[in-house]
């Protein structure tokens, strides 16, 4: 399914303001300086089109606006009001959540003796199903590095998220290469002419 | 109706992508429903399933007035059939919710067609009806006969339901799980009616509590079958396991590739990839820009300065092939006498998304006296944004064309060798790659 279209004009235009903001903030940059801005901008801006209503987004957000230097365009993507209500949520989130995930920890370690000694009388049926769960449990670690903010999700809302997130990433890439087309078209028929 | 709500949820961005999948999926089911039965039968299922469950209380509160409503009398009948093997007892908790968790998935369903079936053939004259249902069903409608006629007698007596025969017991037993299965599969493919199910199962559990006198806790709507588990850990983490069972599908949707394969390992692998490849690929479209773009400002003033320009003379209008999807476009229809006034539509409502009409007069003014000589350069070449009408009516055109507009082949193939960004190679190779 597509994404409905005052999602992409939403993030073209914030993406659009972001990156004239890059471009008066600095004029001569690298390639790399560049190219890692450009993303930046096109990742902030997707994350604010889905208005904060998502896990991903709001992570997005917390982190991009660690460093001083994003936090600026972070804010100016935003709009000021916005950058406010959003830290706020997002503030309240991870440090709640952290404290779950130091438990988790604690748990493991506690477990991890009495799983060794019950492993010898496991049947092969139950020893199946123990490593299914095991794979399982790894793809889903690794999934829940992939998607921003993955890392404080329960299984539940991570699977919804990482739907919310590939969405997003669809209609980002959309926008993104028809700009890139569109420019490059540009581009070279000005060189062709010169 | 359902189109317009449709339409109307796809263009509300607040959605988060799981609403929107669920709307879509319930408007694609309600469509069939509608293909497959006709609206007068759809009706009266619906009303017999109503008038049902509010039977269905007065039965277990003892009061008998299923006898009044004739055409109800096989349903009722077939339902406490299923009843039958969970022997039901009315004060405890686990027998009422029991109960309903095994009803209600039997009943809810329009097209579960046992059910129905026999109570239709019930409420025709008893002769034939009793002929028929033999010639359709074997075991399960016979002993819903069987369980029909004791019902009534049942009702006669004013008594509780209550199954002495073990024989019968266990002929229900297997024609309720047989039920049950056919719903799972059901259930599979619809998870709207599961919705509704729920829906119904919950307004069960509310009148059942009023009859019993005891307040449910709020897990009535999951369906525990006969020998699984109901404690409240088990009920929790199935209920987790079917919203993961759930999401799972929609993911197996959206990524492609994902349709064949079983197993939840196996999926996350391919979901893993997929996001993976995305990233990959927003990293090195971005990386594309900057190759592309020297300063960071990506010609948007030259492309709404072209704006301030009417429209160029028809003789340099180079030939674009229209693609088929834009001529079946409604949007589009009215302008085919015109080509040249088609492609104005296809370059503005490019343009248009980037920033509103009052923002756009603003920039034309301030970019006009720059850009004038560029844009003299770009129109002649650069098709897509050739020869804008400064006419705003236009601009509500479908956005969506100017993606699904294919670049034309040869302008890739004019892309100049010598670029003064060794990026742009690499541009053109994804070019091809697409």
């Amino acid at each position: 399914m597509r994404a409905p279209i005052s999602l992409k004009q939403k993030f073209l235009k914030k993406w659009i303001s972001g990156l004239q903001l890059c471009s008066t903030c600095s004029k001569n940059m690298s390639i790399l300086e560049r190219k890692k801005s450009i993303k930046l901008s096109a990742d902030i801006a997707m994350a604010s089109a889905r208005n904060g209503r998502t896990c991903w987004s709001l992570a997005l957000i917390a982190n991009a606006s660690k460093n001083d230097k994003d936090k600026l365009l972070v804010e100016h993507i935003l709009g000021n009001s916005e950058f406010q209500r959003l830290n706020k949520i997002s503030i309240m989130r991870p440090t709640m959540s952290n404290k779950r995930v130091r438990c988790k920890k604690i748990l493991k370690r506690s477990c991890g003796t009495i799983r060794r000694v019950s492993k010898r009388v496991v049947p092969p049926k139950i020893l199946a199903s123990c490593v299914a769960k095991r794979l399982s449990t790894k793809r889903t670690q690794v999934l829940k590095s992939l998607v921003p903010g993955g890392e404080f999700m329960d299984d539940v809302s991570l699977i919804e998220e990482t739907l919310d997130y590939i969405m997003s990433l669809q209609t980002q890439i959309d926008i993104m290469r028809s700009l890139a087309n569109a420019t490059e078209l540009v581009l070279s028929r000005k060189n062709e002419q010169w | 109706m359902n189109r317009g709500s449709l339409t109307e949820m796809l263009h509300c961005t607040d959605m988060t992508v799981l609403e929107r999948q669920r709307a879509r999926l319930k408007w694609q089911q309600q469509d069939q429903f509608h293909q497959q039965q006709q609206p007068e039968e759809e009706e009266d299922e619906v009303e017999e399933r109503s008038g049902y469950f509010s039977e269905l209380s007065g039965v277990f509160s003892g009061q008998s007035h299923v006898s009044q409503v004739p055409g109800f009398d096989g349903g009722a009948a077939a339902g406490n059939s299923m009843i039958g093997p969970v022997k039901p007892d009315p004060g405890s908790e686990n027998g009422w919710s029991e109960m309903v968790k095994i009803l209600v998935p039997g009943f809810g369903f329009p097209g579960f067609e046992a059910n129905f079936s026999i109570s239709r053939t019930a409420s025709c004259p008893p002769l034939a009806a009793a002929a028929e249902v033999k010639d359709k069903m074997s075991g399960a409608a016979a002993s819903g006969r069987e369980s029909f006629k004791k019902r009534k007698l049942d009702k006669i007596q004013n008594t509780k339901v209550v199954v002495e025969d073990e024989i019968r017991d266990k002929r229900l037993k297997g024609c309720t799980e047989e039920g049950d299965s056919k719903i799972t599969d059901q259930n599979n493919n619809n998870s709207n009616n599961n919705n509704n199910n729920r829906e119904n199962s919950d307004n069960n559990s509310k009148e059942n509590s009023k009859v019993s006198d005891v307040q449910k806790p709020d897990y009535i709507h999951v369906r525990a079958r006969r020998g699984q588990a109901t404690d409240s850990h088990s009920l929790a983490e199935r209920v987790r396991r079917e919203k993961i069972s759930e999401r799972m599908k929609y993911l197996q949707d959206l990524v492609p590739g994902c349709n064949k394969i079983t197993g939840k390992a196996g999926m996350l692998d391919e979901i893993i990839n997929y996001v993976q490849s995305l990233q990959r690929q927003v990293e090195f479209l971005s990386m594309k820009l900057a190759a592309v773009n020297p300063r960071l400002d990506f010609n948007i003033d030259n492309f709404f300065a072209k704006e301030v320009f009417p429209a160029c003379p028809p003789a340099n209008f180079p030939t674009i092939g229209m693609s088929s999807e834009m001529n079946t476009n409604p949007a589009y229809l009215h302008h085919q006498f015109n080509p040249l006034q088609q492609q104005q539509i296809v370059s503005c409502s490019g343009i248009e998304m980037v920033i509103n009409p009052p923002d756009m007069g603003l920039r034309r003014t301030i970019s006009a006296p720059v850009s004038i000589p560029e844009t003299f350069l770009d129109s002649s070449c650069f098709t897509q944004l050739q020869h804008l009408l400064p006419s705003s009516t236009t601009w509500d055109a479908d956005l969506q064309n100017f993606y699904s507009l294919p670049f034309d082949q040869d302008r890739s193939t004019t892309f100049p060798s010598h670029q003064p960004f060794t990026g742009s190679i690499e541009a053109s190779n994804l070019k091809m790659e697409m």
